[in-house]
C-alpha cells in the first residue's frame, strides 16, 4: 500500500464510506504526520502546502467528543482476578456456610464446598465503605473511590476474559482500551507515546502482548511496553554508542536524506520519517527521564511502599505511572499478576495485598496532594470475579476460590469518579450481581466517557464495517461518576 | 443511558460466540450504484482493448483511455536504474548487485528489460518473495497462537510448498485445489497434500463450552476461504444475513457444510523429491542424531535438577507435614514446588532462576533443532468417517445453542444465481473437492479477478480494487473494472499462470512510469489518490525486504532455502514474557532470508513488527505502512543493525581498499546501485575525516557508522 495514503485496508476515493468516516479516521487517513520539522525548508516548492499536509499525526492531540473529566487514565490490572468477597464486598453469610457442600456445575457437575472469607472487614472513611484487612492503607482512600460491586463479564477463562477486559472481545485481534484512547485523543507529549504498559516482571498476563495491541488501529496507538526495571524499551539506546556519536550519525542521516528529498515530492513520508528519527532521539532521553525515580525523595518512596521488598515492584510502577501522567501520557496500564486464588485464598490475597496495598494507596494520595487526582482516572480490577465455593481437591488442603463471570469487583478513583460510593450489589453470597448490574462493556463506555470520548462515536472502519470498543453499546455507570 | 437493549439481550445470549457484532449501528453512508455492486459477481468476459493513439500495451490502453477523460496525462517513464530496482525488489525482494545494475545501464533496451524480468522470474528467490505474500494471506505461523502458542512443527513444509509453487509457476487453479482439497485430487500426489495445511492455520483459544473450538475452527476456515480466494467477507453472514453483500446466513452455513466433517491433524507424509531433507539427506540424518543427543542430555539435566528440588521439598515436608499432607506431596510435588519457589525460602535466587528456565524449556517445544521439526509429517485433512453423519445447521447469531434448519453443501447463490444444493450423488471423498473445483473454475466470477488484483497490488502498493479481500459493496470498488476484467481473462486464458501476469504488468508503461510528474501539483487536485494511475505512487519496502536487503548489502545473506525455521535472537526481556524459550540458531542460519524465520504468533520479532509485519492471527491482505519510532529503534539502534553495519564496512574495506572516496563509492554502489553526488561524497568524506569525538577517523567504526546511516536512509526503504 502506498505510504502516501496510509489508510488501513479500506478506503479509496471510489469508496462510498468516506462520508461516514469519523473525524479521527479522517485525520489519520488523510493527514500525514508532519509538523515538527521546518516544512518549508524541507519540502521546498513542491506543490504541497503545509495546510494540505496538515500536522495531524495519529497521536497529535485531538479534541474530545465532550468535556473530559480526566486527562489521563491509570488502569491497575490485577491479573488472575481478585476476589470480591475478600476485598470490597463483605459476605458474612459465607462464614456460616463454610465447609457446607454444594453440588453444581463448574465445568462439569461436581461436589464443592462453600468457603468463608478469611479476612476481617471494617468500615472506613466518612463514607463508611467496608474494606477487608487485605488493604489496610488503601482503605484510607475509600472516600475517593467508587466501588462497583455489581460488575460482571462474559467469559471466565483467564485468556479470553483478559482479552475481554482489555478489548471488549474474548479473542485476540481487537484494539485495546488504551489503544482506543490513544487513537481518540492523541498524546499530549510529543516525546512520549500515548499508551504505555508497565508489565509485571513475573509475567503471568494471559494472552500477553495481544492485550495492549492496536489490532486494526494505526500502529502508533499500540501500547508501548516500558520495562520498569532495566532498559525500558528494546533498543531504545544503541549499545555502546554515546549520545554524541548518535547525534553525529543522525546529522549525517538528515543531510543525506535531504539530498534525495526531491526524488519523490509526492511521498510525504520522506519528511515524516526524518521526523520520527528526531522523535526517537528525543525519546532516548525522555523515556528514561520519565521513568527515572532515583531522585524521588525517600518520603515519596515510602509513600509508595518502595521501602519494603514485597511492595517495591508495584510501588515502582505506580510511581512511574504518576510521572507519566505528569508528562501527559493518556493511558497507563499497570499489570500486577498472581491473583488467581483457586488454592489458599487466605495466603494468596494476603500476599497480593502486601504487594499492592501501599503502592496503590500511595498513588492515590500522591496524585491527590499534587492536585492531579481530579484529572486522572484510576481504575482497579481483574478479568473476572471469584466463586463463593471451591472444588474439593483444593478445599481439603487450603480453600480457595474459582472463576466467576457473574460477579466481579472494580473501583474507580479520581477523574470524575464519585468518591465514597458503592455501586450495585451482589446476592447474599456474592455469587451474582443482582442490583444495578453493569457489564464490562459499561465499564469501557464509562472510562471512555470520563476521558471525553463517546463510545458510540469512537469508531474505526475495518473489515467491512465500523468497529467500536463497545461494539454493542455500553451504558454509562452513572452512579459511579459525577454527572 | 440505555442503548440497544435488544441487541444487548441478543448479545448476552450469543455472548462469547459472535464477535462480528452488528455493523449497521454507526453506518451512514450511501450505497454505491447498483452496477458497481453487482460487477464482481457478474460473469467474466474480456472487454475489448480500447484504441488509444501511440499506445501498444493493452494495460496502458485501458489506463490511458480513462485518464484522458479526466484530463490527466501519464508521467514520463522512470529512469532505467529506478525501473531495474523496481523489478528486483518487486519480483525477488532483493536489491540488484552493482554489476547487475551497470550491465543493465549499458543497455537499458526494452529487450534487455524483458530479459531481466525473465531472469528474475527464473530465480529461486522469486518464490521466496511471492510465497511470503501468500503466507500473509493464509496467516501462516509455525505456532498455533493463543495463550499457550504451542509449536506446529511441521508447518514449514507448507511454507516451502508455497515457495515451490510460486517458483514452479504452478497454475493458480491447481494451487487452490491443493490447498482446499489436496487429499481428494490424487493426481497432485503428496505435494498437493502438503497444501492442506492452509486449512490448519487457525488459532485455538481457551474455551469453556465444548462445542466452541470446533466452531472457531469452522469459522476460521470458512472466513479465510471466502476472503483469500473469493474476496468476500463471508464471516459477516455467520450471525445475520450480510448487511451489504448478497450473502444470506443460509449461504454461510451451506458453505460451511462443505467442511462439516473436516478434521486436520499432523499425519505421516514422507518428504518429497524437492523437499529440503532430500537435498542433503546425510547432513539431515547426522544433524538429527546430534540434536536428539543434545536434547537427551538436556532432558537428563532437567530431570536430575527438578528431582533434587522436589526431594528437598519432600524432606522438609516430611518433618512438618501431617499424614494427610504427606500423601499429597508424595504425589508429584509440582504445584508444591511452584509454590515453594514463589515463596523463595527454601531455594536460592539462582535455583529459582534455574527452575524458571527448566519450566520454560519443558513447557513448550518451540525450540530450534527439536526433532519434531524433522519428522516426516504434515498437516493433512481427513473427513472423519465418524463424522459422515454430521449435519450442518444454520445457527442463530452464530450460537451452537440456537440451531436452525439443517443445510446441505451449496455454493454462494449470488455467484451462481441459484440456491440449489450441490448434487453429491456418486461423489466419493470429501465434499470439499467440489468446493475447490467450483472456486478454481475458469467460470467463477470472483476467483481470477481477486487474484489478478492481488498481483497488481503487490506491484503497485494499491490494488485496482484497494480492498483486495473485499470485493463487496463495502470494498473500495474500482474505476478500472474493464482493465481488471481483461487481466482476469488473460490470467485464465494463460492457464492461470502468475508469472505470465507479472510479464504483462511489468512491461506496461503504467508500471514503468516515474513517481515524479511535471504536473503533479495540478493533477493532485484532480485525483489526489491517484486512482487513475497518472503517476507511480510511493512504495516502501516491507519488513522482510528491509531485513533481507541489509543482509544482501552487507554480504552476509545466506541463500539456503527451505527446511525448519531458524530462530532469531530476541531481546532477553521480551523472551522472558513469551510463553516459550529458545536458543537462537547459529549466525549462519540467522542470516537466511526472513521468510525462513520462526513465525511465532505470540512473539513477533520487534524488527518485523515495527515495520508493519503481518498480524499473523488473521489473514493479512495489505501490509499497513506507518512511520513510527519503533522502526528507528529497530533500524538505527539494534544490535542486529550495528553488527550488519560492521560486516558491511568490512566488506567495503575488503573490496574497495583503504581510499575513503573509493569506499564511499562502493558503499553507494552496494546500497543504492548508484554513484554518490559530489555533495554526498563530500559530506560522507567529512564524516569519515571528522575528529570531533576522538574516534580514529579511518577506523572501521567510523565507516560502520556511515554504513549504518546509509541503511537507514530514505533511499534504502523507499523505491523510486
Amino acid at each position: 500500500m502506498s505510504p502516501a495514503k496510509r489508510h488501513h485496508q479500506t478506503l479509496g476515493a471510489a469508496n462510498p464510506v468516506p462520508a461516514a468516516i469519523g473525524r479521527r479516521d479522517a485525520l489519520y487517513r488523510f493527514g500525514n504526520g508532519l509538523g515538527a520539522l521546518a516544512l518549508s525548508s524541507l519540502l521546498r516548492d513542491d506543490g504541497w502546502s503545509s495546510q494540505a499536509l496538515g500536522d495531524a499525526s495519529v497521536l497529535a492531540p485531538k479534541p474530545s467528543h465532550q468535556a473530559p473529566r480526566a486527562k489521563s487514565c491509570i488502569f491497575l490490572f490485577m491479573a488472575g482476578a481478585p476476589s470480591q468477597m475478600d476485598t470490597f464486598d463483605p459476605k458474612p453469610k459465607l462464614n456460616q456456610l463454610h465447609g457446607q457442600p454444594v453440588t453444581r456445575v463448574y465445568g462439569s457437575l461436581e461436589k464443592r464446598m462453600y468457603v468463608a472469607c478469611p479476612f476481617k472487614f471494617a468500615k472506613h472513611g466518612e463514607s463508611g465503605i467496608e474494606v477487608s484487612e487485605v488493604f489496610p492503607k488503601l482503605a484510607g482512600c475509600v472516600d475517593d473511590m467508587a466501588v462497583i460491586r455489581s460488575l460482571h463479564t462474559s467469559v471466565e477463562a483467564h485468556t479470553t476474559a483478559t482479552f475481554f477486559m482489555n478489548t471488549g472481545m474474548p479473542i485476540p485481534g481487537s484494539p485495546s482500551l488504551g489503544a482506543w484512547v490513544a487513537y481518540g485523543l492523541g498524546s499530549e507529549n510529543e516525546n512520549l507515546p500515548g499508551f504505555v504498559v508497565l508489565p509485571d516482571a513475573r509475567g503471568g498476563v494471559f494472552g500477553g502482548a495481544m492485550n495492549w495491541s492496536n489490532a486494526y488501529l494505526p500502529t502508533d496507538c499500540q501500547g508501548t511496553l516500558l520495562n520498569p526495571v532495566g532498559p525500558p524499551i528494546v533498543d531504545l539506546q544503541p549499545s555502546g554508542v554515546s549520545p554524541r556519536r548518535q547525534r553525529r550519525n543522525l546529522d549525517l542521516l538528515n543531510d543525506l536524506n535531504e539530498q534525495t528529498l526531491d526524488s519523490n515530492p509526492r511521498n510525504r513520508d520522506l519528511v515524516g520519517r526524518m521526523r520520527q528519527y528526531e522523535l526517537a532521539f528525543r525519546m532516548q532521553s525522555a523515556v528514561p527521564d520519565a521513568l527515572d525515580i532515583r531522585h524521588e525523595s525517600e518520603q515519596t518512596r515510602q509513600l509508595y511502599g518502595m521501602d519494603v521488598p514485597i511492595s517495591e515492584p508495584m510501588g515502582r510502577k505506580c510511581l512511574m505511572a504518576r510521572r507519566l501522567v505528569e508528562r501527559g501520557v493518556r493511558f497507563i496500564q499497570i499489570y500486577c499478576s498472581g491473583w488467581d486464588s483457586h488454592e489458599n485464598i487466605a495466603k494468596n490475597h494476603r500476599r497480593c495485598g502486601e504487594e499492592t496495598d501501599a503502592p496503590m494507596a500511595g498513588l492515590l494520595t500522591d496524585l491527590k496532594q499534587r492536585g492531579l487526582l481530579d484529572e486522572t482516572l484510576v481504575v482497579w480490577g481483574g478479568e473476572f470475579g471469584r466463586t463463593a465455593d471451591n472444588s474439593m481437591n483444593f478445599f481439603r488442603t487450603s480453600p480457595g476460590r474459582d472463576h466467576n463471570k457473574q460477579a466481579m469487583i472494580c473501583w474507580m478513583a479520581g477523574g470524575g469518579a464519585q468518591g465514597g460510593t458503592v455501586v450495585g450489589a451482589t446476592d447474599e453470597l456474592g455469587i451474582k450481581s443482582v442490583d444495578q448490574t453493569y457489564h464490562m462493556h459499561d465499564l469501557h463506555a464509562t472510562i471512555l466517557r470520563q476521558m471525553g470520548l463517546d463510545d458510540m462515536e469512537l469508531t474505526y472502519y475495518h473489515s467491512g464495517r465500523f468497529k467500536r470498543l463497545t461494539d454493542l453499546g455500553g451504558e454509562i455507570i452513572t452512579e459511579a461518576v459525577h454527572a | 443511558m440505555l442503548r440497544f437493549d435488544g441487541l444487548r439481550l441478543w448479545y448476552t445470549m450469543a455472548v462469547g460466540l459472535s464477535f462480528c457484532g452488528m455493523a449497521s449501528i454507526s453506518f451512514s453512508s450511501e450505497p454505491t450504484e447498483a452496477n458497481s455492486a453487482k460487477w464482481p459477481w457478474t460473469r467474466l468476459t474480456a472487454p475489448d482493448v480500447p484504441q488509444v493513439d501511440g499506445v501498444e500495451h493493452p494495460i496502458d490502453a485501458f489506463v490511458r483511455s480513462l485518464m484522458a477523460k479526466q484530463g490527466l496525462e501519464p508521467a514520463p517513464p522512470a529512469d532505467a536504474a529506478a525501473r531495474l530496482r523496481r523489478i528486483y525488489f518487486g519480483l525477488v525482494g532483493l536489491p540488484p548487485t552493482p554489476q547487475e545494475m551497470s550491465t543493465f545501464l549499458e543497455d537499458p533496451s526494452e529487450l534487455a528489460y524483458r530479459e531481466r524480468i525473465d531472469q528474475l522470474l527464473a530465480d529461486r528467490s522469486y518464490g521466496e518473495r511471492w510465497g511470503r505474500h501468500w503466507l500473509d494471506l493464509v496467516r501462516y505461523a509455525d505456532t498455533q497462537g493463543g495463550a499457550l502458542d504451542y509449536a506446529r512443527p511441521h508447518m514449514w513444509r507448507y511454507r516451502d510448498y508455497v515457495v515451490r509453487a510460486f517458483n514452479q509457476d504452478r497454475p493458480y487453479d491447481r494451487f487452490i485445489r491443493e490447498q482446499l482439497a489436496g487429499d481428494a485430487f490424487t493426481k497432485y500426489g503428496a505435494e498437493g497434500k502438503i497444501g492442506l495445511a492452509f486449512l490448519h492455520q487457525w488459532v485455538p483459544v481457551e474455551r469453556t463450552e465444548p462445542e466452541m473450538p470446533r466452531r472457531d475452527f469452522l469459522n476460521d476456515v470458512v472466513g479465510v476461504t471466502g476472503s483469500v480466494f473469493l474476496g468476500v467477507t463471508l464471516g459477516c453472514a455467520r450471525c445475520h444475513d450480510h448487511k451489504y453483500d448478497p450473502i444470506p446466513t443460509e449461504d454461510y452455513y451451506r458453505f460451511e457444510a462443505f467442511f462439516g466433517s473436516l478434521k486436520v491433524s499432523a499425519q505421516p507424509l514422507p518428504f518429497g523429491q524437492y523437499e529440503k531433507p532430500n537435498d542433503e539427506p546425510d547432513a539431515w540424518e547426522k544433524n538429527q542424531a546430534a540434536w536428539a543427543e543434545a536434547l537427551e542430555k538436556r532432558k537428563k539435566w532437567q530431570d536430575e535438577t527438578m528431582g533434587a528440588f522436589k526431594q528437598r521439598l519432600r524432606d522438609r515436608h516430611a518433618l512438618v507435614a501431617t499424614a494427610d499432607l504427606k500423601d499429597f506431596v508424595a504425589d508429584d510435588g509440582s504445584s508444591r514446588l511452584a509454590a515453594a519457589m514463589d515463596e523463595g525460602l527454601l531455594f536460592s535466587p539462582e535455583e529459582q532462576e534455574t527452575y524458571e528456565l527448566i519450566k520454560r524449556q519443558t513447557a513448550r517445544f518451540a525450540n530450534p533443532n527439536h526433532r519434531d521439526y524433522f519428522q516426516p509429517s504434515a498437516y493433512l485433512a481427513s473427513d472423519s468417517p465418524l463424522k459422515h453423519n454430521i449435519v450442518t445447521h444454520v445457527l442463530s447469531g452464530g450460537s451452537p445453542k440456537l440451531k436452525g434448519d439443517a443445510v446441505s453443501p451449496g455454493y454462494l447463490t449470488a455467484a451462481t444465481d441459484q440456491a440449489e444444493d450441490v448434487d453429491l450423488t456418486g461423489q466419493s471423498g470429501p465434499a470439499r473437492k467440489l468446493l475447490a473445483e467450483w472456486i478454481a473454475s475458469a467460470d467463477h466470477p470472483l476467483t481470477a479477478r481477486v487474484m489478478v488484483n492481488r498481483i497488481w497490488q503487490y506491484h503497485f502498493g494499491d490494488g485496482l480494487v484497494e480492498t483486495p479481500s473485499d470485493f463487496g459493496i463495502n470494498g473500495s470498488g474500482t474505476v478500472h473494472t474493464d482493465l481488471l476484467d481483461w487481466l482476469a481473462s488473460q490470467f485464465i486464458s494463460n492457464g492461470f499462470s502468475i508469472k505470465d501476469m507479472h510479464r504483462l504488468i511489468l512491461t506496461s508503461q503504467t508500471y514503468q512510469q516515474s513517481m515524479v510528474h511535471p504536473r503533479a501539483a495540478e493533477f493532485d487536485v484532480l485525483d489526489a489518490d491517484n486512482k487513475y494511475l497518472w503517476v507511480r505512487s510511493p512504495l516502501r519496502i516491507e519488513a522482510e525486504v528491509i531485513r533481507d536487503g541489509v543482509l544482501a548489502v552487507s554480504g552476509a545473506l545466506n541463500r539456503e532455502m527451505g527446511g525448519p525455521p531458524f530462530f532469531p535472537v530476541v531481546d532477553d526481556e521480551l523472551m522472558r514474557r513469551a510463553p516459550t524459550w529458545w536458543t537462537p540458531s547459529s549466525v549462519d542460519q540467522r542470516n537466511r532470508r526472513t521468510v525462513y524465520m520462526l513465525q511465532m504468533r505470540s512473539l513477533q520479532l520487534p524488527f518485523v513488527k515495527a515495520f508493519n509485519g503481518p498480524n499473523i492471527d488473521e489473514s493479512c491482505p495489505i501490509r499497513e505502512v506507518t512511520t513510527v519510532t519503533p522502526q528507528v529503534f529497530a533500524l538505527f539502534n539494534s544490535d542486529f543493525m550495528h553488527r550488519q553495519s560492521r560486516v558491511f564496512a568490512e566488506r567495503i574495506i575488503r573490496e574497495a581498499g583503504p581510499d575513503p572516496a573509493l569506499q564511499i563509492d562502493h558503499a553507494y554502489a552496494l546500497a543504492f546501485q548508484r554513484q554518490p553526488s559530489t555533495e554526498e561524497l563530500e559530506r560522507c568524506l567529512g564524516f569519515l575525516h571528522g575528529h570531533e569525538d576522538g574516534a580514529r577517523p579511518e577506523s572501521t567504526e567510523r565507516l560502520a557508522d556511515l554504513c549504518l546511516v546509509l541503511l537507514n536512509s530514505n533511499e534504502f526503504v523507499f523505491l523510486n
